[in-house]
């Protein structure tokens, strides 16, 4: 059964803006899945229906077997995990302890639970050195990591990312490669939304292209990134490596290459070099 | 019953309204301030007929109060839906207002709707942290508003500081004398209104002083007893 089920969901703000048509798809556990576009396609109100901040205006969208029109948004958030693009604009709290320790009191842990869960978070993220300082004091990057803390620490099955890598340097964008692959490995359903070609290239996860609030591709990471016709049609820039193998494809180079070994050794094996 | 020149005001500013093509805007505000007006009317009705007053004499208050309150909500809009803060500001300049002063009361209407966006936003994120802001009695859920105001006011700060900066960036105080993009100028209609609102607000005024009830003072006809 799949763990996440928009089933032809239609959403209208209040304002009038039709940011989703007729939306379909589904998750399955476990997938990693990222939702791109451009500005304003709908990635983020997606996102926002997944823990029932918005509910669907029309069509049905079922999250772990949860109807969500019909369950309250701390039902649901115990579920999915929902980072927040500025998700560092939202502390209020002394101390980064209490303000991992938070949302866990929010759901109900014992307090044992929940000194244990923050503390492993802390850790998990390289801060438990920053534990009895105030959040506001942190650096940027750090901000983004307690953010990831702060929805880790209640370790939902299903943990949504709204544009990750805004900001952040290279070094924080491969540590941030690592903690996704290694939220996957244990087990939690990943969906993020990004415009980082690079970044999700790198990820190689199930992409879902979204445009003006309908889907208009669905399918694996070297499909959809070496499309170049459709990539144009969102408005996404495509990778550099897809956009050489192209330029090299009349010596029969294929343009789903996503990775560096991988296209020297495609390219070398054409030209006749065992190594350049 | 001054229902009969709440009802006049109304429809002149609903045509006032239309004319100016933002009825869409209109209608929106009215029907977001439906529940205090739904509230203004069960309060007065529930007042007045706990302090005494018969049942037909209560709803007519009641009537009354809650079309004072979409008469005073119309007006509001009429004057922030046609007006923008630039223009706001010429005027207050042409009234001779220092621009610190001008520059300040217009940056407070403009960042009003940044600031409610802002709270939403923040809404959304700790309710995705499991806070819960609709359950509970009342003093929990005001404690429970600790977790939107900090960071609100955090924000409000910090975008102020930005804010200052991008001014002083931008020369801001550099001229004693500043010149504008546009220029008002006043027309005759415009005097006219002008001139019309401040009679109207007099007479009220005078009225009120003197005791009199507008709707009997026109008319002569006295239509519920202590109005």
């Amino acid at each position: 059964m799949p763990v996440i089920e928009f089933d032809r969901v239609s959403y209208t703000y209040p304002s009038g803006v039709k940011a989703l048509k007729d939306v379909s798809f589904t998750v399955e556990k476990g997938e990693i899945v990222v939702l791109m576009g451009e500005n304003g396609s709908g990635k983020t109100t997606i996102l926002k229906h997944l823990n029932g901040l918005l509910k669907p205006t029309s069509g049905r969208l079922y999250v772990d077997g949860l109807d969500t029109s019909k369950s309250t948004v701390a039902q649901l958030s115990a579920k999915v995990g929902l980072v927040f693009q500025n998700a560092e604009n939202m502390f209020f709290e002394s101390t980064v302890w209490d303000e991992v320790a938070f949302a866990l009191r929010n759901f109900g842990f014992g307090e044992d639970v929940v000194r244990r869960r923050v503390d492993w978070a802390l850790k998990f993220f390289d801060l438990n050195g920053y534990a009895s300082q105030s959040p506001f004091t942190l650096s940027g990057g750090e901000k983004k990591r307690l953010a990831f803390a702060i929805v880790l620490a209640w370790s939902p099955a299903i943990i949504a990312l709204d544009e990750p890598t805004i900001g952040q340097d290279s070094l924080q964008k491969e540590k941030m490669l690592h903690m996704v692959k290694l939220l996957n490995t244990q087990g939690h359903t990943i969906l993020l939304a990004s415009h980082d070609v690079e970044f999700v290239a790198e990820l190689r996860p199930r992409i879902i292209l979204v445009s003006s609030g309908k889907i208009t591709a669905d399918g694996p990471c070297e499909e959809i990134l070496s499309d170049l016709e459709i990539l144009r049609k969102c408005s996404i820039v495509p990778p550099q490596l897809v956009l050489v193998m192209d330029r090299l494809r009349d010596l029969g180079l294929s343009r789903k290459i996503l990775d560096v070994p991988e296209a020297v050794k495609a390219i070398s094996e054409v030209i006749g070099h065992k190594h350049i | 019953m001054d229902i009969v020149i709440l009802s006049i005001l109304l429809v002149v500013e609903a045509s006032a309204v239309a004319a100016a093509r933002v009825m869409r805007l209109w209608l929106r505000t009215l029907r977001g301030s439906s529940y205090l007006a739904a509230l203004v009317f069960i309060i007065t009705f529930l007042a007045r007929t706990l302090t005494g007053a018969d049942f037909f004499d209560a709803i007519g208050y009641a009537i009354v109060y809650t079309f004072r309150l979409v008469v005073f909500l119309t007006s509001f809009s009429l004057f922030f839906l046609t007006t923008t803060p630039e223009e706001i500001a010429l005027t207050m300049s042409k009234a001779r207002i220092p621009y610190e002063y001008i520059f300040a009361f217009v940056s407070a209407v403009r960042f009003t709707p940044v600031v409610a966006d802002e709270m939403r936003t923040i809404m959304d994120a700790q309710r995705s942290r499991g806070l819960e802001l609709d359950r509970g009695p009342f003093t929990a859920r005001l404690r429970r508003m600790i977790p939107i105001l900090i960071p609100l006011l955090v924000n409000v700060l910090r975008r102020s500081y930005e804010l200052a900066e991008a001014m002083e960036v931008k020369c801001f105080g550099a001229t004693k004398k500043r010149t504008y993009l546009k220029d008002l100028n006043p027309k005759t209609s415009d005097y006219l209104i002008l001139a019309g609102s401040v009679g109207l607000f007099t007479i009220t005024i005078y009225m009120r002083i003197n005791g009199y009830m507008p709707f009997e003072a026109i008319t002569g006809i006295r239509l519920v007893s202590g109005m």
